[in-house]
């Protein structure tokens, strides 16, 4: 067993790094970020010497030469001298050792470049509301699946099935438009948007207060978007399995029925949806574009929004390369517990 | 399951035994002949048309669909067009003084319970060397006359615009100063002012009464030349509008939504297509062949996983600028392998040790042959099954980005609307059919999916068969 978790951990490794070795060319539009960089020093070159009086006086053979002098310190400064295949190899190591650098145009909103200070600035919004919602609508949804595996094709069944299966077909975003609608312009029970009133209130309580205003809306859409997935997971993992041979078996052999659930029903079907069920928190870390765009958010899918749009690449990476890591250690981390928990199950296999 | 696969008209047959499935077939039949309607009935060139402002400038702004006046039993007004044939014309020309008189006099009744929401007036006027000085009045029923407009016009082709033109609302301040008695207008809106009952309140918005009746405009130009002539079109915009209502810059979304439909299903149902084919065959091929190969394609599928979709997709279109279609190639290459692809993998590993499949092999079946005419045929349910999943996420997918502005917004498709609805600001000011209507058709779509999918999933896993 300990191979096989050393080989499952090699082979994560690998796709840890494969992953961010994509992540890193990509951001970086395969080297155009460099081009866009390089001119933009030399903009700033050109323009800086041109004010100076005594550069004006030199012929334009020695102006060119120092020109172009200064324009390679810089480039070589910034390390941009090299290729850029070796340079992608050099931001693979920085942002595997999680040496995030900063951001080549954004500021967090306390001024710093550093992109780990714009990341850890917006985690705490994007936890609140993503992180929240999807562990509300996860144990919702688990609890809503085991009450209707009870008694499938009754009445609530089927309704909640239905629910499930055209929810999880709508992202939040959409039902998040139709809610701004119906429950901020109607019936005007929640603000339109953002997560503090402008100018937010002084003090703390009301401050909180009114972050709880905002949130409820955004948090009520997450919730009632995911729940119902989760219920019709639960209820057909569950369902598959209560029609085992054993849980026939416990049934004749005269278990009561609470007993057969907990010990021969639950204990099969739960290890399954806790993992979906942690993967789904460790995506919601990211927050999520468009829902934060709809709802004018500020989590960490604004960012790497603005990242994008900005060619941030470094944000980009950053962003990407802390969710990578989350998701990777959760999955390893899941599957020691499997092999611990349940024997059949071989790792690697 | 049963060792012969199910053929697609057995896998149809199935679907339309449930009920769930056949309603979500019959609401993707409407949706089809929608758009084959669409296809026929709208004008070939509808795409320019619909990036194009001037087509669209009859229509009022806004517009709520026509049906609320029914449900909410109000009476919002629609639009009235006068157009230069609804016009009185008289026209002579005096040799002594070389002057050329030409008077249009148009009537229209107003009898609905609100304000019109806009008014515009389009002069066409025709003169050879000097242009002519064009006076404008507008007669209420009440006796009361306003001058709108006197002066000269230079172009051939003028719009006034006298719900925003400054001078006019200057004239027309003047005009309500007869009846506020002094007290201050904030704000002049002509529409309202001129439909007003003449009262202190006529200005205000919120208490203003409409003064039903028959109006009239007049214009009367001086030209130099007898060949001079003029032709009007008065809009009297209205505040509803066909079935659906129009958007902000004034398009039936009507046209919108029913063009539309083939595009946006065209998408979602190619690219579903695509992805689950070739994510199901990556799959037995990863069943079949084993080795590096399957470990290959396994490794794949974890490192697609650890890439986030989204980002991806938007930072890639937002350096090349795509269109729908090019749209589609870059999600097909990210999602080349994913979860239906490790499904597809452990289904075919059962299926490979089935016994027709040894049958195949000992009689020297070449392995792609296996895979398609023995493996793939009984993945069919669950490749169709997945289609139907993925469609309506690829629908939305297109709307995301259309949301955040990076498809070409030429084509008109759902996502495109409900994107530009976010964009105007309709769920801010409530413009609910803007969004409530194309929204409603996506969510029709994407449960006729869901439904269908739902009935497959009693073949794909037949143990969840209803009780």
């Amino acid at each position: 067993m300990k191979i096989a978790i050393i080989k499952r951990a090699i082979t994560l490794v690998m796709t840890l790094i494969i992953a961010t070795y994509i992540t890193v060319v990509v951001a970086n539009l395969g080297g155009l970020i460099d081009e866009i960089i390089k001119g933009q020093i030399w903009e700033d070159l050109v323009t800086r010497l041109a004010r100076s009086p005594e550069f004006s006086m030199l012929t334009p053979e020695e102006q060119d030469r120092i020109l172009k002098q200064r324009f390679e310190a810089a480039i070589k400064a910034r390390g941009l001298d090299q290729p850029f295949i070796v340079r992608t190899f050099i931001y693979l190591k920085d942002a595997l050792t999680l040496n995030l650098g900063r951001a080549l145009f954004m500021t967090s909103s306390a001024g710093s470049r550093s992109v780990r200070a714009i990341i850890l600035e917006r985690l705490p919004q994007t936890l609140l509301l993503f992180t929240t919602g999807t562990i509300t609508s996860c144990f919702l949804g688990l609890i809503l699946g085991l009450w209707i595996a009870r008694s499938p094709g009754t009445l609530k069944d089927k309704f909640i099935s239905m629910f499930a299966i055209v929810t999880q077909t709508l992202p939040a975003w959409f039902i998040g438009i139709i809610f701004i609608l119906l429950f901020a312009y109607y019936l005007r029970l929640t603000p339109f948007g953002g997560m503090v009133s402008v100018p937010p209130p002084s003090d703390p309580f009301n401050y909180a207060l009114d972050v709880l205003r905002h949130l409820a809306l955004p948090l009520f859409t997450w919730t009632f978007t995911y729940f119902g997935y989760w219920a019709y997971l639960t209820r057909n993992m569950v369902i598959q399995i209560s029609e085992e041979d054993y849980i026939l078996t416990a049934k004749a052999k005269g278990l009561p029925e609470s007993l057969i659930i907990r010990r021969h029903v639950l204990r099969p079907a739960l290890p399954p949806i806790i993992t979906q069920m942690a993967i789904a928190i460790i995506f919601s870390l990211q927050g999520a574009i468009i829902t934060e765009q709809v709802f004018n958010w500020p989590g960490l899918g604004r960012i790497l929004l603005t990242a994008i749009m900005t060619y941030d690449a470094p944000v980009v990476i950053g962003v990407v390369v802390i969710f990578a890591y989350l998701l990777v250690i959760t999955v390893f981390i899941l599957d020691i517990l499997y092999a611990i928990l349940d024997p059949r199950i071989k790792i690697g296999g | 399951m049963s060792t012969r696969p199910l053929t697609p008209k057995e896998i149809l047959k199935e679907i339309l035994r449930t009920k769930s499935g056949l309603i979500g077939v019959i609401i993707l039949v409407l949706m089809v002949v929608l758009s084959i309607f669409a296809v026929i009935y709208t004008p070939y060139d509808i795409v320019n048309a619909w990036n194009d402002p001037v087509f669209w400038q009859s229509n009022p702004r806004l517009a709520a669909p026509e049906w609320i006046n029914i449900i909410a039993g109000i009476n919002l007004p629609k639009t009235i067009i006068l157009g230069h044939n609804n016009f009185y014309k008289s026209e002579y020309y005096v040799q002594i003084a070389g002057l050329k008189y030409v008077n249009l006099r148009g009537t229209f009744k107003f009898q609905y319970d609100y304000f019109p929401s806009e008014l515009s007036l389009f002069l066409k006027v025709n003169y050879s060397n000097k242009s002519p000085l064009v006076k404008v009045t507008f007669v209420r029923p009440d006796g009361n006359m306003v001058t709108l407009y006197e002066g000269i016009v230079e172009s051939h082709n003028s719009v006034i615009y006298i719900s925003t033109d400054p001078k006019i609302r200057k004239r027309i301040r003047t005009f309500l100063e007869k009846f506020t008695k002094g007290e201050e207008a904030y704000m002049i809106y002509p529409e309202i002012i001129l439909f007003a009952k003449p009262d202190r309140d006529m200005w205000d918005a919120d208490k203003a009464r409409v003064l039903k009746g028959t109006y009239e405009l007049r214009i009367e130009m001086v030209g130099y030349n007898p060949t001079d002539t003029l032709e009007a079109k008065l809009i009297v915009y209205g505040r509803v509008y066909g079935l659906v209502g129009t958007d902000d810059l004034r398009r039936d979304l009507l046209v919108g939504i029913a063009w539309g439909a083939p595009i946006t299903l065209a998408f979602g149902l190619i690219a579903a297509v695509l992805i689950s084919v070739i994510q199901v065959l990556l799959g037995i091929i990863s069943a079949w062949f084993g080795g590096i190969i399957d470990e290959a394609i396994q490794r794949l599928s974890d490192i697609l996983l650890v890439l986030p979709f989204l980002p991806i997709v938007i930072l890639i279109s937002f350096i090349y600028g795509v269109d729908i279609w090019r749209l589609l190639l870059i999600v097909v290459v990210l999602s080349i392998v994913g979860s239906t692809t490790k499904v597809a993998r452990s289904i075919a590993l059962q299926v490979k040790s089935e016994q027709y499949v040894e049958a195949a092999i000992s009689y020297g079946a070449s392995g792609w042959r296996i895979i398609f005419l023995y493996i793939f045929p009984r993945l069919l349910p669950y490749t169709i099954a997945n289609i139907v999943m993925v469609t309506p996420s690829m629908i939305f997918l297109e709307a995301a980005l259309a949301l955040i502005g990076l498809i070409d917004p030429r084509n008109p498709t759902w996502g495109r609307i409900i994107a530009d609805a976010y964009d105007g600001g309709a769920a801010v000011h409530g413009y609910w059919w803007w969004i409530l209507i194309p929204a409603s058709l996506i969510i029709l779509v994407a449960s006729a999916f869901a439904m269908i999918g739902y009935s497959l999933d009693k073949i794909v896993n037949p143990r969840l068969r209803e009780r």
